[in-house]
């Protein structure tokens, strides 16, 4: 689950999981619908994600830096994201999609990184939400 | 939001942030602007974001905001901070996700009656050659030597291989090469992210506009830097693409551990920095040299490409030549007069453009009583600049002056109640063709989006940090 935040000069996203590797996924879905329309993309193949980190906030801008990686310069697509392992330090996914086809997936924005900027990581009881700011 | 800082009048186009409202501020903030764009500033965070450049250890100078300021990410866009060479730190954020992102601009030997009738024909002709990027591949593919060999030579390592002339070089900031850079530095993500990008012109802000000279303001200067009334000339904005954005990403990332070794705390995560002589600080260096490089050879590539389309439309003798190219986000090493002392520092250029006087031994022979061209990107339907260097330049702001119209509405904003047919076809009743490889590529820079780049120009023309030369307006835009 997400939504699109309006930022004066770029593009944030609010997302939401139930648990913490939830969370990480919807923030990936999220920066991926940012960058391309994933309707037509297909599951076809999978890939090891991996990230690390000094704290929630870190590991959430480089889980997001390792997404935008694949989806920018290894062009792949993606459908969808599973976290497989998950600590304070460390993340470990698996990633389903294609190569990128400019002709069936619509590029929609490029990303050039992700920010601190006003970066939030919450705990609500059940519910985990981030905000996270892109640039573009 | 700024609202609540102090703002003290300096005078008409100047504004002062005293070092005392803020805990941490080791200096003050100088603002310029005017009384109109002043209350536009105040409502983002752009203000804030000056104020916690001044924490920056080692600043020298004042923490400085120019006209087109809005809010970014640690820094302002918009913002100049000058560091210690010897003391200092250097901060990826002060540079940006886009290394070296700049402006070139080619003048032709086409008329404005002459492209009139052929003008969307060219514009198709350009948008074929110059893919925006936006769905993978541009036109030129290197091997790993290759890139390695245009991360160390900039743009002079395209006319080598062919695309462009030699008198490219002589008419580019820094001759289109940064000395010192180390492809080494560059990760290999980075170097997989760029490699097939040479040649695009990417998306977001970035676009390329064929313009007409519309109107001289200084006719002397006009004559040095070959520009007339009705001359079509060619503007790209572009950048390092995908492995810039790399490398910033990669040394955030290192940074935000390396300041605990430093002791270093800042009021923003994006601000992370290290001192400019620690081996993370000279890593950073090292490799952001390189990833401006490869964004000189990128527009090198790209007006390889537009000479082509000119061409094929205009005839095999149809000339684009050079007129200078700038970087907008940057740190360089310069020597400035600081309080009657040289001084080595390390200046962060984040949106702003370097402006040196006339005089100025680095300007080329032809520029050097002009004064540095310094080329103010409007938005997309409205107006360009092209400025040069002024003498308060040097005085104030360390060689700088702004770098565009600066952003009013967010992107969500520009695309309420609007639909990219509707804005094309009023765009294309001033006479303005526009394509873009996107949908929203064209609603989000919409010209309302965009503050009043007439306002910005007048405020540094006034305050002496550059004079203006000419006033561009756009024909046929190409936007990704």
């Amino acid at each position: 689950m997400f939504e699109v935040l309006e930022h004066p000069a770029d593009v944030g996203f609010r997302a939401t999981g139930a648990s913490l590797p939830e969370l990480f996924e919807s923030a990936a879905e999220a920066l991926a619908s940012i960058v391309l329309d994933p309707q037509n993309v297909r599951p076809a193949t999978s890939v090891v994600l991996t990230a690390q980190g000094d704290s929630n906030e870190s590991l959430l801008v480089n889980w997001l830096s390792e997404v935008l990686y694949w989806l920018d310069g290894e062009r792949f697509a993606t459908r969808s994201f599973k976290v497989r392992a998950l600590d304070s330090v460390h993340l470990i996914a698996e990633a389903k999609g294609e190569r990128r086809d400019r002709a069936r997936h619509e590029t929609r924005l490029v990303v050039k990184g992700i920010t601190y900027h006003q970066l939030k990581i919450e705990n609500h009881g059940d519910r985990w939400v981030c905000e996270v700011y892109l640039d573009v | 939001m700024s609202e609540r800082l102090e703002l003290q009048p300096i005078d008409e186009f100047r504004f002062r942030i005293p070092r005392s409202v803020e805990r941490g501020m080791r200096t003050d903030v100088v603002v310029y602007s005017s009384r109109k764009l002043i209350e536009q500033i105040r409502k983002d965070q752009s203000l804030d974001q000056a104020v916690n450049v001044a924490a920056l250890p080692g600043i020298v100078g004042p923490s400085l905001a120019m006209p087109d300021i809005h809010q970014g990410y640690g820094f302002p866009i918009g913002g100049v901070a000058a560091l210690d060479w010897r003391q200092g730190v250097v901060s990826p954020g002060g540079v940006g996700f886009d290394i070296n992102c700049g402006v070139r601009l080619a003048r032709t030997s086409v008329s404005l009656d002459e492209a009139r009738p052929k003008l969307r024909d060219l514009v198709n002709q350009v948008f074929r050659d110059i893919p925006c990027g936006t769905g993978g591949e541009g036109p030129v593919t290197l091997e790993k030597d290759e890139l390695n060999r245009v991360l160390t030579d900039g743009a002079a390592s395209m006319v080598e291989r062919g695309y462009g002339e030699p008198r490219d070089i002589e008419f580019s900031e820094e001759r289109g090469c940064l000395v010192n850079a180390d492809p080494e530095k560059v990760s290999d993500r980075a170097k997989t992210r760029g490699r097939c990008q040479l040649g695009t012109i990417g998306s977001g802000n970035h676009f390329l506009e064929v313009q007409y000279v519309e109107q001289i303001h200084d006719t002397r200067a006009a004559r040095a830097l070959n520009i007339e009334k009705n001359q079509i000339v060619v503007l790209v904005h572009c950048g390092s693409r995908g492995l810039g954005h790399q490398v910033c990403t990669d040394y955030l990332a290192q940074m935000g551990e390396a300041m605990k070794k430093y002791g270093i705390s800042i009021p923003d995560r994006q601000l992370a920095c290290v001192p400019i002589q620690s081996p993370e600080g000279q890593s950073y260096l090292a490799a952001m040299r390189a990833a401006a490089n490869f964004a000189w050879a990128n527009r090198q590539a790209i007006l390889h490409f537009l000479r082509g389309a000119f061409r094929r439309i205009f005839g095999s003798e149809t000339k684009l030549d050079l007129m200078y190219d700038v970087c907008h986000n940057i740190a360089k090493h310069e020597r400035h007069e600081v309080d009657g002392a040289t001084l080595e520092v390390l200046v962060h250029r984040k949106g702003a453009t370097r402006a040196f006087p006339a005089g100025h031994p680095e300007l080329p022979e032809a520029y050097r009583e002009t004064g540095q061209p310094v080329l103010v990107p409007g938005s997309m339907g409205t107006a360009s600049w092209i400025l040069a260097g002024g003498e308060q330049s040097m005085r104030e702001t360390f060689g700088s002056v702004c770098h565009g119209a600066g952003r009013l509405l967010s992107r969500t904003a520009a695309k309420k109640g609007r639909n990219a047919a509707e804005v094309k076809s009023q765009l294309e009743k001033q006479g303005i063709i526009v394509r873009s490889e996107t949908r929203d590529g064209i609603l989000e820079e919409i010209p309302e989006a965009y503050k009043d780049v007439d306002e910005v120009i007048d405020v540094v023309h006034r305050a002496g940090l550059a004079y203006k030369v000419a006033r561009l307006r756009p024909l046929g835009v190409i936007k990704g």
